[in-house]
């Protein structure tokens, strides 16, 4: 009976792996297909040009001809400093109200903490409107301002880190005579370097995912992002999966390589997080 | 510290290192909030000066069958995202939570698609339900079930969607329901066990009822979550076929950004944001109220 149940709960278990990872499998399978044998009845399991010379075709024509590897330093650069820049305002505001007594203190925080829920949709057209005014439109500048200056979650992580550190390292930085940013860039900063990561990553990982702001604002084919190309991409090539398929592994491959490498804390930020961005 | 009577910072402190945080909260939150609430009231073209309608915007949207029938997909794809996830998300836990060999690896298994974009997540599925050479379609023909044509069909296309972000997500709210297993007293179980309770009553009278607040939780959760829908429905169906799956996430998008009634698209976002902001009071009460731990 124990052994059976045993079974049964291995077989459950591989069969739900298959299904979540199959999809994934089929698509990089697909991606080393040519043209001709994506489209062969019935199909071929596998893939044609796996292992002969022309195996990495599909690759060489999306980064050559479609700017596959502009778009991935493109979403690289904005996912990066938006992350960056989100640690470093957090980390500050965090700081501030976990340590620092001030006039509206409260209500502020409140205000972080309640514009969190408000969906994206009921900002995004007074948001449009500012980034039009500002001449912001065609520049990186609209999908990495915005998510540096408006950090609800990490503000919320580091204030609760911040406020359980023990009160004797403020003290024995006020009596060394530290200043308030060097308090806060020498003494507290260093000891959340878990908390910066953590944020790090989730902010990484929302602004590459993101594909409503790059619709919105990059229209010249430049400065897009890997997410955004992939959706016209498909618009404009959608017979040709096999190019569809290798462009989109490129596109996740970078957040797989971190969750592969990360795994543990990814898994455990984001369930922290309590909602996805 | 301040209590002792050591000032270490100035009273301008404060504001200087709060500054990003103020501007954000100021330009890219609180006026852009304001902004569309009176936008709401209000026909715009984002060329000429917007012109006061008063409730216009909203007596048109609930006067509009096509409308109406955005609300409804919303609240259908919800209903599907909350239940399976909440199914899935709870039999993964269980079936991860026994001590056997290789569960972490199954665990980092299931948590895959929620770290991908979910642009790449429909591509790939669009492409597995693909009419004539999808895996899918292939794989029913061969077990003699005439498959339907999913994404094409206005009666498939909104559960198939639904079920594709139900596939997505549901490794996240594992997660949440191991760490609410994981917080059951072993004492409890062994001691049902010794009573004599066999293991579908140790599941159903003891487990279930002692994971209630993280169930609750979860729930809340996923409510908020079934709203953003808006990247897997841009990959995959663009609202259609003939607006089945038209959310109110892609309206306000569709109605802004492709037709320009800034206005009309304002009321759209406000009417989420109605809907939103009661699974999110709920959420704070759930959490008040019934969560012992934090998450």
């Amino acid at each position: 009976m124990k052994r059976a149940l045993r079974i049964l709960c291995y077989g459950l278990l591989i069969l739900s792996a298959f299904a979540m990872a199959f999809p994934f499998i089929w698509m990089l399978l697909n991606s080393f297909n040519s043209e001709s044998n994506i489209f062969k009845s019935p199909p071929s399991l596998l893939p044609d040009l796996l292992g002969t010379s022309r195996m990495w075709e599909n690759y060489a024509t999306v980064l050559r001809e479609f700017h596959f590897a502009r778009y991935s330093l493109n979403s690289l650069v904005i996912s990066g400093l938006s992350a960056l820049g989100q640690v470093v305002t957090c980390s500050l505001a965090g700081f501030v109200f976990a340590l620092m007594k001030f006039r509206g203190k409260n209500l502020i925080f409140s205000a972080i903490l309640l514009t969190m829920m408000v969906p994206v949709q009921v900002t995004i057209i007074p948001e449009f409107f500012v980034m039009m005014k500002l001449g912001w439109l065609d520049s990186y500048l609209p999908l990495i301002v915005p998510s540096v200056l408006v950090g609800s979650f990490g503000t919320f992580m580091f204030k609760e880190f911040y406020e359980n550190i023990p009160p004797s390292l403020a003290d024995a930085g006020i009596i060394d005579g530290a200043g308030p940013f060097t308090m806060y860039a020498k003494i507290y900063l260093p000891q959340s370097a878990s908390q910066a990561a953590t944020l790090f990553i989730i902010a990484f990982m929302n602004s590459w995912n993101d594909l409503l702001r790059p619709m919105l604002y990059i229209s010249g084919d430049k400065l897009q992002t890997v997410t955004m190309a992939l959706t016209q991409f498909q618009s404009q090539y959608s017979a040709k999966w096999n190019l569809l398929l290798a462009g989109s592994v490129l596109g996740v491959l970078p957040l797989l390589l971190m969750y592969v490498f990360l795994q543990r804390y990814i898994i455990e930020s984001t369930v922290s997080s309590g909602i996805k961005g | 510290m301040a209590k002792r009577g050591l000032r270490w910072y100035g009273p301008l402190a404060p504001w200087i290192l709060l500054a990003p945080t103020l501007l954000g909260l100021i330009v890219f939150r609180i006026v852009p909030i304001g902004g569309s609430l009176y936008l709401s009231f209000t026909d715009w073209n984002l060329l000429r000066n917007p012109e006061f309608v008063g409730l216009e915007n909203y007596k048109e949207a609930f006067a509009d069958p096509a409308f109406l029938q955005v609300v409804e997909n919303t609240l259908f794809f919800s209903l599907i995202y909350v239940v399976g996830v909440m199914v899935l998300g709870l039999a993964l836990a269980v079936l991860v939570n026994r001590k056997m060999r290789g569960s972490n690896f199954f665990r980092a298994c299931y948590y895959l698609p929620v770290v991908t974009s979910a642009v790449a997540v429909g591509i790939v599925w669009s492409w597995m339900l693909s009419p004539r050479y999808g895996a899918i379609n292939l794989l029913l023909e061969a077990l003699g079930i005439k498959p339907p044509y999913w994404l094409g069909d206005p009666a498939w296309a909104l559960p198939t969607v639904a079920f594709i972000q139900v596939w997505k997500m549901a490794g996240y709210y594992m997660m949440i329901f191991l760490a609410g297993l994981q917080d059951i007293p072993l004492s409890v179980k062994e001691a049902a066990i010794v009573d004599g309770a066999n293991p579908r009553q140790t599941f159903f009278r003891v487990t279930l009822p002692m994971l209630s607040p993280t169930t609750f939780f979860v729930f809340t959760v996923a409510l908020i979550d079934s709203f953003k829908n808006f990247e897997l429905i841009y990959a995959m169906t663009r609202g259609g076929p003939q607006n089945a799956t038209n959310t109110l996430v892609y309206d306000v998008y569709l109605n802004a950004f492709v037709h320009y009634r800034m206005g009309y698209s304002s009321a759209v976002a406000y009417i989420l944001m109605a809907i939103v902001g009661f699974a999110t009071l709920l959420n704070f009460y759930v959490k008040k109220h019934w969560v012992r731990t934090q998450y």
